[in-house]
This record gives structure tokens, sequence and C-alpha cells, in this order.
């Protein structure tokens, strides 16, 4: 029995080293691929070209204004009537108006004393109600 | 007759293998030597607070071909980390848009409580310029959020 113990071992005790490289190299090559770097987000708009001004019937504009304290006065074509909403109720005043006009304009109107997030949500309600065309423009008067 | 290297025949000491063993080393010690040289082409976010919307998108362009415009609380535009005053925007942007073939995309990155005047003459510079693809700059905001405010 002691004559078997003292059987030296046939496998190496040594960790194989040579394949480290490898193994780094394909750790490397994995964590690249799969890596993403944060992307730009935003709301996308597309500015008219310069001296480009179309001529659009009143009857397709839906004005909508925004003053300086954050409510916004909807102005629907030629009429005077002036409906004055928080920026969560525009979505369904265009969803609403679209479904009657599918040729209806938003013309945004901030004041220029108005801060800019007031204006990012109303465009961030017309986008989420699917509206493409949106005007802004400077309230004056 | 002559005799060969003059009768004297030795065998070159020196390995005719070249030594690989420390081919990696060499591969790691350039890898590194190029991350660390390596200069990303973007400007340093500036302290503003972000105007949150819910229909927020990703931009679907190539980071180089996005231009960012930062306008601060106090209405001071910066365009790659140099400040620029709101008259000299157009010629900034102009020649840039030019050199990009026309696929730049401008993102405004504003602050939320700036006076949308700065932004309307901020816009009526880029359409001098003759961009077209703006993107107002915002952060996702999540339903859930926007109920409890």
């Amino acid at each position: 029995m002691a004559v078997l113990d003292k059987k030296k071992s046939k496998v190496s005790d040594k960790v194989p080293s040579s394949s480290m490289a490898d193994i780094a190299f394909l750790l490397l090559i994995f964590f690249l691929v799969t890596t993403t770097f944060p992307k730009d987000k935003g709301l996308a708009i597309v500015l008219p070209e310069e001296g480009g001004e179309v001529a659009v019937s009143s009857q397709n504009i839906i004005h909508i204004i925004i003053q300086p304290n954050g409510l916004i006065e909807v102005q629907r074509g030629e009429s005077q009537n002036v409906q004055t909403t928080p920026a969560n109720g525009i979505e369904a005043i265009w969803r609403q108006e679209v479904s009657t006009n599918p040729n209806l304009i938003a013309a945004v109107k901030t004041h220029p004393g108005a801060p800019y997030k007031f204006m990012v949500d109303v465009l961030d309600a017309l986008h989420t109600a699917g509206a493409e065309r949106i005007s802004l423009q400077l309230f004056e008067g | 007759m002559p005799i060969k290297s003059g009768g004297f025949e030795r065998k070159s000491q020196a390995s005719s293998k070249v030594p690989d063993s420390s081919m990696a080393d060499i591969a790691f010690l350039l890898l590194i030597f190029f991350m660390v040289t390596t200069v990303f082409q973007k400007d340093r976010d500036r302290p503003i607070v972000w105007p949150a919307a819910e229909a927020t998108q990703k931009i679907d362009e190539k980071i180089k071909n996005i231009l960012n415009i930062w306008v601060q609380r106090d209405g001071s535009i910066f365009i790659n980390d140099r400040p620029y005053s709101m008259g000299e925007v157009s010629a900034v942007i102009a020649p840039l848009y030019a050199a990009s073939d026309r696929a730049l995309v401008i993102s405004i990155r504003a602050d939320r409580e700036v006076q949308y005047n700065t932004i309307d003459l901020l816009q009526k510079q880029l359409v001098a310029a003759g961009v077209v693809r703006v993107v107002f700059a915002t952060e996702l905001e999540q339903s859930m959020t926007r109920e409890r405010r």
C-alpha cells in the first residue's frame, strides 16, 4: 500500500499560462462589441428654409399661445374664442381637432419672456399626439 | 583546395527563432498607448437643468454629425466649449454645416428656465445658416413623474 502512495502524479501542477493573452483579448473584444455609448436624445424638429414662407388658410391653423406663467391659450382658426388649458391638455385638444381637420397646423406662439420649458412641454404634448405640422413662432402683440 | 571558413565551423549560439512569448505584452502596450493618446471630439457639458419631455426620442445620427449648442440659464451660448454672442452663431455654424455635407444635426441644449426669446433668436440664426435638422435636447420624462408633478 505504501508503494502506491509514492506514485508521482502525471498531471502538471502548473496553471497553463500560454493562453492567458487569448482570454484577455477575448474579454476585450467582447466588451468592445457590447459597449454602447449613450445616444443624444431630444425632440426633433425641421426648421423651414430661409424665405420659404407658405401661405396657409387660417381655417387650418390652431394657435397655441404660451404665456409667461405657463398657461396656454388655444385659439382655433378664425374664431376669437380662447380656451385656456395647462400643457397636458394640449394632447387631447390636438387629437380632437385633427380628427375633424387632417390638414391642421399647430402654430405654437411663445411669449418672449416665457421659460423654454413651457414650450418644450407643449412640443412634447404635440409630439405625443402625433402632430407633425408644427410652426414655432414668437408671440407678438 | 581552400578550406571552408578557414577550417572553423562553429555552430551559432543564437537561436534562429523570434521570441514570441512577449508578443501579447507588446500588443497590450500598444493598446494602452493608443487608449491614452485618443481624444474624443466632444465638448464638455455645461451646467444646465434639462427640460423633460415624454416624447423624447433617440437621435438617429452619427455622433460626429451632431453639434451641440449650449444655452445656459443666463442666456450665454457655448459651441465647442467656446462662448459666442447671438449674432455670431450663424457665421460659426454655416461653415461647419457646409463641411458636413449638409448632414449636420444641431442639438439645442438649453436650460429649462431660459427665456424663449433667446431660443427664438437662436432658431433664426440657424435658419440663416441654412440648417434644417434641429433637435431640442431633453431628458426622458417618465409618465410616473409627470403624474406626481
